[in-house]
């Protein structure tokens, strides 16, 4: 699975959890370009995105992820 | 020993010149002594106890380090965080229960035992490695500048400084002069002259009538702002007369325009460390419960944020408040941005900064209040419209103490507003000397004219 295509179905999963229609995300999009997203709602955003994928992250990784590039790499490798 | 005393100015001159007339080398056994000759000062018992805690988690961090399999790591990080927070409620317990006065609470105890579970975690999560060298982190437990009340530091800012100490260079010394400075006008020129007068209504709220509760609620949140932050700027500013930069722990926390946004402004060291170490492991084990879990792990964070201040239901209450206000603005996010469209960008941030300020003035009841029934009675009796005269609005304060304070409090706003929009201290660097040094002297007679001199306390000290 390309980056691309994942970073399509994240914008899907953040405009459903957010409820704001207008996010885009980037690799290097992080919580301070993304209005509402904070460490309030990460974990919502994590666990929809665990479900969809039906992979599991560790506590670790998930605070490690710096951007959105970090979480559509773990992805990646997750699936394969 | 206060900061604002005479002892103390003793005190950090000799530390001062003793720390630069040795060699690089004895620099930090300087700061250590210093150190524990600060902290026994108050009392050998303090010391005695600090040591326990600092050595008891030094040893403990390298048994987790040297743990061979995952079980006997998470077996013994537990034991050791739990074994810590035991001795933090018994020290924190042992005087109230016992009604006793042989058990005194720890001066800095619940800062330097978060900042001991802040450092095994780190090694336990493998993001630090187990400290080798004794001295360096006894310092970083026992640093004088931040031992009683804070800034909290993470071992991944403060021990690498331990470790490679640098003298202060000139302009960090100017800076950290300046910074003292801020920090007196704030304690001694605003917080201590408005104190006495807001808790003769907090301890005795009975006596009040309603346009004084209110005031006094209402100023309630600078007082404890001005007294804290003060603080913190006296031991930013000390710590970096000795070349050590700590944390900040405010950031215009009254320009909040929500409850979640205070809280990344107000205590900030206590704040991200309850984040980090209790809200986000709680969110992240129970994220499959969705909203649920979310809520869950706010409300458990907040209550254990009140429950660090202090014994009793009124911590609790007061942390409940934060965490449910918090809860309520995850719920509301759409209707905020609907008003926010409705309003307009200006007004919105207008009425959402003041909602912040009287939510968290109204909360602040029961971090103040001693008894539950208290903080209840005085929350039945606000009132605009129960009044004796119409000094009750000034809390009986004179002309004098209203103008000088209120002074105090438009220049520290518009201080930490031109703060952010660029370093005013570093600007003032620049200018003529003529200007400088008119303003150095200007800070120096505002603080012997206007500065109440002989509260020695600051509130945070109690924590």
């Amino acid at each position: 699975m390309e980056t691309s295509e994942i970073i399509e179905s994240l914008n899907l999963i953040f405009r459903k959890v957010l409820k704001r229609e207008n996010i885009v995300l980037a690799e290097d999009s992080t919580a301070r370009d993304v209005p509402g997203w904070d460490s309030l709602t990460n974990m919502i955003l994590i666990s929809e995105i665990e479900k969809n994928y039906q992979i599991h992250f560790s506590f670790r990784e998930i605070v490690k992820f710096k951007h959105v590039g970090d979480l559509c790499r773990s992805i990646i490798e997750k699936q394969e | 020993m206060s900061f604002i005393s005479l002892e103390f100015i003793f005190f950090f001159c000799i530390c001062f010149f003793a720390y630069y007339l040795v060699g690089r080398s004895y620099q930090k056994y300087v700061l250590l002594l210093s150190s524990c000759v600060f902290i026994g000062y108050h009392q050998l018992s303090f010391l005695l106890v600090a040591m326990g805690v600092t050595l008891f988690s030094y040893i403990a961090a390298r048994h987790i380090e040297k743990a061979r399999n995952q079980k006997y790591f998470t077996t013994r990080y537990v034991a050791s965080v739990g074994m810590i927070v035991l001795f933090w409620i018994m020290d924190r317990y042992a005087g109230t229960l016992s009604g006793s006065k042989f058990f005194l609470f720890s001066l800095g105890i619940s800062f330097y035992s978060f900042q001991a579970i802040s450092y095994l975690t780190e090694v336990y999560w493998g993001e630090e490695k187990a400290e080798r060298s004794l001295p360096d982190y006894m310092l970083y437990m026992l640093f004088f500048m931040k031992f009683l009340s804070g800034p909290i530091e993470r071992p991944g800012s403060l021990l690498p400084q331990l470790k490679n100490l640098r003298p202060a260079t000139y302009e960090m010394m100017t800076y950290g002069l300046k910074l003292i400075a801020v920090g007196l006008i704030k304690k001694i020129v605003l917080a201590d002259q408005i104190a006495p007068y807001i808790s003769g209504i907090f301890d005795a709220p009975h006596a009040a009538s309603g346009v004084e509760l209110i005031m006094a609620c209402m100023l309630y949140p600078v007082e404890l702002y001005a007294d804290f932050s003060g603080y913190t700027d006296m031991a930013l500013g000390g710590a970096l007369m000795f070349g050590l930069h700590l944390s900040p722990n405010f950031n215009r926390p009254f320009v909040a325009q929500s409850t979640a946004d205070l809280w990344r402004r107000w205590h900030m060291s206590l704040s991200y460390w309850v984040r980090d170490y209790v809200y986000l492991p709680l969110s992240s084990a129970t994220r499959h419960w969705k909203q649920k879990g979310l809520i869950f792990s706010l409300l458990l964070t907040f209550v254990a944020l009140g429950v660090w201040h202090g014994s009793g239901w009124t911590f609790v209450i007061y942390g409940l408040i934060q965490g449910l206000v918090i809860v309520y603005e995850v719920k509301a996010r759409n209707f905020r941005d609907w008003l926010k469209r409705v309003l307009g960008h200006n007004l919105f941030a207008t009425w959402s900064i003041l909602c912040t300020y009287v939510i968290f003035a109204l909360s602040l009841i029961f971090f103040r209040c001693d008894t539950i029934s208290d903080a209840f009675y005085f929350i039945r009796h606000l009132s605009f419209t129960n009044y004796t005269n119409c000094k009750d609005v000034n809390l009986g304060m004179s002309d004098h103490i209203c103008i000088v304070s209120g002074v105090a409090l438009f220049l520290v706003l518009v201080y930490e507003f031109f703060m952010s929009r660029g370093d005013l201290l570093k600007r003032l660097e620049r200018q003529p000397a003529v200007v400088r040094w008119s303003v150095y002297y200007l800070i120096v007679f505002t603080i012997f004219i206007y500065g109440k001199f002989g509260a020695n306390n600051f509130i945070y000290l109690q924590f």
